[in-house]
């Protein structure tokens, strides 16, 4: 059942830690050094995000998580995608977490290590246009494959590939020695890899089989991250445009007086509010049973908010003039790591799909 | 793609072109430009030196200073021959800006002391009209120049100069007479930029690269000869100034090779056949047309006699509209490819640009007066509103 319910005590103080943590660590210039820092370290907050119980948050208390419901991950998120952190939250916990959680009978065992702030392991792998194969020959089952571009994968100690094996989905745990892994940086500056797991055998036994439904939500998990990621940014451009036209004056007055800026500014409004709906909209149709229901809703937003985010990206650097295309603002920052998470997650037209599609 | 201009002269002379620019265009260069990677001073300065020796580096420019003699529909087919054929795009701030300022407002002695360096590409210039608190609202500038013997002194700050860094000339918009109402005390100088008391700061864009600048201006000299036109009429020659720029940013040949690489990419990323791509290619393809047709038209009646000032903006609107747009088709068909570092490890081709593109040519509703305010130049001065 949607119910839409204002945040509660608990989102609220979530919220403002996170806002704190971010104001505190996050400043323009803290963040570029972050960004010369070798690419293979585990970005520096990662432990003390740990400590705050944020990587446990989104796990179900079986996995030995906190079981936190996704409408309050998801305002967590809002702000660490507003902030630009450059830990791998929503991939790490958000996708591979919930997966495994659900994967895995000993899922508690398994992900105690990274969620504790020690280590880094995410997904590779699952995406329709780059799918890997898994061979199973006898005992032994080879990979083919590569996963092009893997974010939070440059200080992975290990990948869970998503492969085809017999025409089923399977997932299979590649540690980082095995895997040929390339590192670089992405537009906004974060570190990625390129892995290539052609070769790459195990024994049939540690395949996992029969996880096509954690798979899924794991999936979806990852794409709400990612939505919530978004929505906090389109808030953050909103609030730094607004507060832009209010203060650079031309022609006498403050450029927010002028009709044309105005409407812009109230369609950049309209826009935030409808991420921020359909971001509460997918994350509580996460917690329902009916997995149509589910990728309806995921799907549904993840058109609305790439759409929102586009025209808000457009708006706020023409509003700041000059000022919007430097590298010397927030604006500029938030609006690379925008295209960065538009243009993952798949494209418009498999969501529409989905959309129309899912029962 | 169509070409409107495709009678049986127009395509001998735009044989005439491409075999130039094959026989020519340096390899390093014209593998940058097609691919969208960003281009050094060398690239121009080579690119420009090739049709200097050829006569053809500055088509507009009446023949008696330097000028080919091209007729307008000719200097259409060579901006879009030579950007078919990936020539890099010269900096317009002397060939397009101040050269024909000082065509039409310079003394003889100017002309024949800055045309020819701007033709043979041994001075570059760039424009230092907008300031930190002057942007959209031109006239408010506050850098002064004083009265002294023999010529004036500059002080006051620039901002957003575009090659600055390449440059050795730049012409200021300052205010001479600052009890004068917003546009009347404004004067157009040329600087040195090797003079004392001038300094430099590059400007980091989003993209990572440095186009752009900060100027500071500490009394620098000027000297009287140095003064474009009459003293308090800066003004009127930066709109004639502003309205040449404004032709050329309807950018039809830079259209046409943008949707030329689009293609590309699409069928590099499998997508050439996907109706939702090749439709909005097609459709890009009419847009562009449109403003073609709307170039010729204003151009034929400019060569009739008329006199085409404000309409210009429609043309900067419209291209630069199509062009960002083309870049977000662009994104759509790159897909993630388009996310990792140029020049890095996960840089796949042909896509290593296109974020880079995307993000660079957000400028372009943004400078030579942002589409806001030419929308106000349309409403005002054409419509009359
Ligand atoms: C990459 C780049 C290169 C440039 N190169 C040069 C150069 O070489 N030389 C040079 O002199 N300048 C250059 N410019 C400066 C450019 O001309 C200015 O950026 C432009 O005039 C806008 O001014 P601004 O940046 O101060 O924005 P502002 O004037 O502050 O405008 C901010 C926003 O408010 C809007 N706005 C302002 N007034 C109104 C109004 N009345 N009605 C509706 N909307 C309004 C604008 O459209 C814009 O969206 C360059 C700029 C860029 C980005």
């Amino acid at each position: 059942m949607i119910r839409l319910d204002p945040p509660d005590d608990g989102v609220t103080m979530l919220k403002e830690t996170a806002e704190r943590f971010v104001a505190d660590r996050y400043g323009l210039a803290r963040r570029g050094e972050m960004l010369r820092k070798p690419d293979d370290q585990i970005p520096v907050h990662w432990a003390d995000m740990a400590g705050l119980g944020w990587l446990l948050a989104p796990v179900p208390e079986a996995a030995g998580g906190l079981g936190l419901p996704p409408v309050q991950i998801v305002a967590l998120l809002e702000v660490l995608g507003a902030g630009l952190v450059l830990e791998p939250v929503g991939p790490v916990v958000m996708r591979c977490a919930a997966t495994l959680a659900r994967a895995l009978p000993d899922a508690e065992a398994v992900l105690a290590p990274v969620l504790s702030g020690g280590c880094i392991e995410v997904m590779a792998g699952g995406e329709e246009a780059a799918p890997i194969t898994a061979m199973r020959d006898g005992e032994r089952v080879t990979l083919a494959g590569r996963a092009p571009l893997v974010v939070g994968g440059a200080a992975a100690r290990a990948f869970w590939v998503v492969a085809r094996m017999e025409s089923a989905p399977v997932l299979i745990r590649v540690p980082l020695e095995k895997a040929g892994v390339t590192r670089f940086r992405l537009v906004d500056g974060q570190a990625a890899a390129k892995v290539v797991f052609d070769g790459v055998s195990c024994d049939a036994g540690e395949v996992i089989t029969g996880c096509a439904p954690a798979l899924a939500f794991g999936a979806d998990m990852g794409l709400l991250g990612m939505l919530a990621e978004t929505s906090g940014l389109i808030d953050a451009l909103y609030r730094a445009t607004l507060e832009h036209v209010k203060l650079r004056e031309q022609f006498g007055r403050p450029i927010g007086r002028f009709q044309a800026v105005q409407h812009r500014m109230a369609d950049m409004f309209i826009a935030r509010e409808e991420a921020q709906s359909m971001v509460q909209l997918a994350a509580e149709a996460m917690e329902s049973a009916d997995t149509g229901f589910r990728a309806r809703l995921v799907s549904a937003a993840r058109i609305k908010i790439a759409g929102s985010a586009r025209a808000v990206l457009r708006d706020a650097v023409q509003l700041h003039g000059g000022m919007g295309v430097t590298d010397e603002l927030p604006v500029g920052h938030m609006v690379k790591r925008l295209l960065v998470l538009t243009q993952m997650g798949g494209s418009r037209a498999t969501h529409l799909k989905r959309f129309r599609e899912a029962a | 793609m169509t070409d409107l201009l495709n009678g049986a002269e127009d395509e001998a002379f735009r044989q005439e072109i491409r075999e130039f620019v094959t026989a020519n265009l340096h390899p390093g260069t014209r593998d940058k430009v097609a691919r969208g990677a960003p281009l050094t001073r060398e690239d121009f300065a080579r690119w420009q030196q090739c049709l200097f020796e050829r006569g053809w580096v500055a088509p507009a420019w009446p023949v008696e200073h330097g000028g080919p003699g091209w007729s307008a529909r000719q200097r259409l087919i060579a901006d879009e021959e030579m950007f078919r054929q990936h020539t890099p795009p010269l900096p317009g701030f002397g060939l397009k800006m101040i050269g024909p300022i000082l065509m039409r407002f310079g003394t003889p002695g100017q002309q024949a002391r800055f045309l020819p360096g701007i033709l043979s590409g041994d001075d570059w210039w760039c424009q230092g009209f907008s300031e930190p608190g002057a942007g959209s609202d031109l006239a408010s500038l506050r850098t002064r120049a004083v009265r002294v013997a023999g010529g004036w002194r500059i002080s006051g700050s620039k901002t957003w100069t575009t090659y600055a860094q390449y440059a050795n000339w730049i012409f200021c918009l300052v205010r001479t007479d600052p009890q004068a109402k917003k546009q009347q005390g404004i004067s157009m100088m040329l600087v040195d930029m090797a003079s004392d008391g001038f300094t430099r700061r590059p400007i980091r864009l989003m993209d990572g690269t440095e186009e752009v600048n900060e100027i500071f201006l500490d009394d620098v000299f000027v000297p009287d000869d140095q003064v474009v036109g009459e003293i308090n009429r800066g003004w009127t020659y930066a709109k004639a100034l502003l309205e040449n720029e404004r032709f050329g940013i309807g950018g039809i040949g830079r259209s046409k090779h943008l949707l030329q690489r689009v293609r590309e990419m699409a069928d590099a990323a499998g997508r050439g056949a996907d109706p939702e791509v090749a439709d909005a290619l097609a459709a890009f393809e009419i847009d562009i047309m449109a403003v073609e047709a709307t170039t010729l038209r204003l151009l034929n009646a400019a060569e009739a006699g008329a006199r085409i000032g404000a309409e210009t903006s429609l043309l900067k609107i419209r291209g630069t509209e199509i062009q960002q747009g083309l870049t977000e088709l662009m994104l759509e068909v790159a897909g993630p490819a388009a996310l990792p570092e140029r020049e890095s490890e996960g840089a796949e081709a042909p896509f290593e640009n296109a974020a880079y593109q995307f993000l660079n040519w957000r400028k372009l509703s943004i400078y030579g007066g942002s589409n806001e305010i030419q929308r106000g130049i349309l409403a005002g001065q054409v419509l009359g509103l």
